[in-house]
């Protein structure tokens, strides 16, 4: 069973270092709860990090990184797995928290609050002393592997949904936000490979438009949307257009918000 | 050509808090550009890059500017030199900071040496000097000017940078313009460019020149009080009467109160209450975050069935179809997933409190001096059921809006402010700036009321569901009941009877959920009381209304 234990998770390994740029002992924490295998709330706005910290962190413990984005018709089948039909049968598909559970990997559930609420209380026999997966199409019970260890992310906006006191009181959580503008250039040139002084013009730019966050937008710019900014220029657009291709036209598609974003972008560049 | 601001100046400020993080209000309501008392005063219709223009040098001397300049001792050429500086070195700042901001003032300097070398056209040309390094000017009074005013202009330093430095080099200018005996008349200056303010803002009240005009009276959007006007003549009301629940014979007093529904009231043009314009824009705005938490209303309420026919298995079915094939037996042959129900659209009614005490302020006094404090609990209704309705237009739901007071139970007045067939737009945001307030809130028969014209039979929802959305601000009261329980325990009792002919309730609280007077909040219980603890919200801030809606879905 070990042997197979190890490949089926195979595909879940990262093979290269995801980098990060740790903006405060967030490294630390997690490692913390990991070795006791604490179950993660990662909050934050959308764009900022988080899922790259999750792969990071994956790759600096040395474990599979299980990861399924939550959408609005994610059912508890989805998450769990189902009987499927082959040429004998019938043959029982783990799913990927299944998976994740039974072979020891991170599960990484990317915005849980989107999944149907009869999903979310799949993982709660996970993320209790219990640390047990009932599947009962399989009637089967699934005992954690010692190396499972669940996250979730989280964007706590205003237009989010709530998560409930119940599922969110399960997990112990690491807020995160846009890091400091220095840093923030620091990771646009990186990823970008952007001199640094035209990055901080971009980052500038971001930051204004995070200004707008509940004033017209629901989010501002996000680190992602920059270092897609700062691509472009790499790629031999201008500053000017290419914030308005990766961040203003992206951002809103509502006219007097597009407007005031247009006429910031005219006056920043 | 730049397009025509038509809208409120929603989009300026929100530019102003892009570029700065400022929102300082915003008037439209003078001909020439000014600063009072923290707000900006503009032209009230201007083209989109002028009014940028003027906003952004305003709003760069709120940014940068000291609050006050001592013009003691300074005669009138001195201080108006003083000012153009001061104009100068803020742009100069906004500029390193947004050098775009370079092309938005500086194709507004057209002075040029053919103006002349009187006063005025000296300071055109300075102005002009100072805002454009590419411009020549070969006057060497306004050489001087630009080399008192740079440390290094190609860099964009400005060496004036205290209200001390500027003064000096104000008072060195002015006093080569008397030594060239060039008169000026300050009664009659305006600074130019036209996109820059008349620096009232600069000096001190008893230091003001007497010319500078006193501020205009604030007729704007945000002005507080609308022009009197006549009211519009009215709709002939339908009167329908209902029951009330009496608490203490514990049964329903029938045909007890007269709902007189008036129709949709005309809006006289001046009529639309302040910051009607805005609102039209903020609902839309608004309604579009009050999409997602809305759309359960338009979810299939029966969950996705097995078929026999469909573009995707069943998984489930497939897998039973396929355990009886091998039992030998016919199992069930719908093996698809069904095709989706399509649930009947639904139709939702939003009643308006405008009793008398919705007059009062939404958020708790001292909370904080932002305008948003000043918004009334009917205005925060207004732009709620604005924003909803605008919403679930967008939705394909039908909608209903009224507003309604009382005086009496033979006296309950429900305006219909939008028709279920009508658009949630620009009218329907007048409509709802136009409630004022008045009366009491008779909460049992206006929920009976909406609840019949949604119920079996009235045609409304088509089969989807239906709801009525409550925007109070008082505790149910009338002038002709003194028991305080009495309407409460009615209002409950309607509540009731409504969810079993499916019509379902909700009630948004407005007010500090302290109340007013930060005293615990009679209200909240009692629609508590009458709607639930799961149907009712409190909303003391408008920007957590999708977070209301959501938790009122739930």
């Amino acid at each position: 069973m070990g042997h197979a234990d190890t490949r089926a998770l195979e595909a879940w390994r990262l093979s290269a270092e995801p980098h990060y740029q740790a903006t405060g002992d967030e490294v630390a924490r997690f490692e913390a709860a990991a070795a006791r295998r604490l179950p993660l709330l990662l909050k934050g706005p959308t764009g900022c990090g988080k899922t790259r910290f999750v792969e990071h962190m994956a790759w600096r413990l040395q474990r599979p990184l299980v990861t399924v984005a939550c959408h609005e018709d994610l059912s508890a089948g989805d998450l769990v797995g189902r009987w499927l039909l082959d040429g004998d049968g019938t043959r029982w598909q783990d799913g990927p928290l299944t998976l994740a559970a039974r072979h020891g990997a991170i599960c990484y559930l990317d915005e849980l609050i989107e999944a149907r609420a009869d999903t979310t209380v799949v993982i709660h026999p996970l993320t209790d002393s219990r640390r047990m997966l009932p599947l009962a199409q399989r009637n089967e019970l699934v005992h954690a592997h010692p190396d499972f260890q669940l996250v979730v992310s989280y964007n706590p906006s205003p237009m989010a949904r709530e998560m409930k006191a119940s599922t969110r009181q399960r997990f112990c959580a690491l807020a995160f936000d846009y890091p400091e503008p220095e840093r923030e250039t620091a990771i646009v040139a990186r990823e970008s490979g952007l001199d640094t002084a035209r990055c901080a013009a971009l980052v500038a730019f971001g930051v204004r438009t995070r200004r707008l966050q509940g004033q017209g937008l629901d989010d501002g710019a996000s680190t992602r949307m920059l270092v897609h900014a700062a691509v472009l220029v790499v790629q031999g657009l201008g500053p000017d257009v290419a914030c308005r291709m990766a961040v203003v036209d992206a951002l809103s598609d509502e006219p007097g918000v597009a407007q005031a974003l247009h006429a910031a972008l005219d006056a920043s560049f | 050509m730049s397009p025509v601001i038509d809208a409120p100046p929603t989009p300026l400020a929100q530019w102003l808090r892009l570029l700065w993080n400022r929102a300082p209000a915003l008037h439209l309501d003078s001909p020439a550009p000014f600063i009072a008392d923290g707000a900006i005063h503009l032209p009230a219709r201007r083209h989109w890059q002028g009014h940028c223009a003027a906003a952004a040098h305003a709003a760069a001397h709120l940014v940068y500017s000291p609050t006050r300049f001592d013009g003691d001792g300074l005669v009138p050429i001195a201080r108006t030199l003083l000012a153009l500086l001061e104009d100068a070195r803020v742009e100069a700042l906004a500029m390193r900071e947004l050098p775009g901001l370079a092309r938005l003032w500086r194709p507004l300097h057209t002075a040029t040496p053919d103006d002349g070398a009187g006063f005025e056209a000296l300071l055109g040309r300075l102005a002009r000097a100072l805002a454009d390094p590419a411009y020549a000017d070969p006057h060497p009074w306004v050489a001087k000017g630009r080399q008192l005013f740079y440390l290094d202009e190609a860099l964009g330093l400005p060496a004036l940078c205290t209200p001390a430095a500027l003064r000096d080099a104000a008072m060195r200018l002015g006093h080569d313009i008397g030594q060239l005996r060039l008169p000026f008349n300050a009664r009659g200056y305006q600074p130019a460019p036209a996109y820059r303010d008349d620096h009232r803002w600069m000096w001190p009240a008893e230091q003001q020149a007497p010319a500078q005009p006193p501020p205009a009276p604030a007729a704007g959007p945000h002005a507080d009080t609308p022009p009197p006007e006549a009211p519009p003549p009215e709709a002939e009301a339908t009167v329908t009467r209902h029951p009330e629940w009496d608490r203490l014979i514990q049964r329903l007093r029938p045909d007890w109160c007269s709902v007189q529904a008036h129709g949709p009231r005309p809006v006289a043009p001046g009529d639309a209450g302040p910051g009607a314009a805005a609102d039209e824009a903020a609902a839309r705005a608004g309604g579009r975050r009050l999409l997602s938490p809305l759309r359960a209303l338009t979810r299939p309420q029966a969950r996705r069935g097995r078929g026999p026919e469909g573009e995707v298995f069943d998984l489930d079915a497939l897998v039973d179809w396929r355990l009886a094939r091998r039992l030998r037996s016919p199992g069930d042959a719908r093996v698809y997933r069904a095709p989706q129900q399509q649930a009947g659209r639904g139709a939702v009614w939003l009643l308006v409190d405008q009793s008398a005490s919705s007059a009062a302020p939404l958020g708790a006094p001292g909370a904080g001096t932002g305008p948003a404090d000043r918004t009334t609990l009917l205005q925060a209704a207004a732009r709620s059921a604005a924003a909803v309705a605008a919403a679930l237009q967008a939705l394909g739901l039908h909608c209903t809006v009224a507003a309604f007071r009382s005086n009496g139970r033979h006296a309950v007045r429900l305006d219909i402010v939008k028709g279920p067939a009508e658009p949630a737009d620009g009218l329907l945001a007048r409509r709802l700036g136009a409630l004022r307030p008045g009366g009491s809130t008779r909460l049992g028969a206006v929920l009976r009321h909406a609840a019949a014209r949604l119920g079996p039979g009235a045609g409304m929802g088509g089969g989807g569901p239906r709801w009525v959305l409550l925007l109070s601000d008082g505790e149910a009261h009338d002038v002709d009941v003194h028991d305080p329980h009495y309407l409460v325990a009615d209002a409950r009792q309607a509540v009731r009877a409504a969810a079993r002919q499916g019509v379902r309730m909700a009630c948004l609280a407005l007010g500090a959920p302290g109340g007013p007077a930060g005293v615990a909040s009679p209200l909240h219980g009692q629609a508590r009381l009458i709607f639930g603890p799961r149907g009712t919200q409190a909303l003391s801030d408008l920007a957590a209304l999708p977070r209301c809606l959501r938790r009122l879905m739930a």
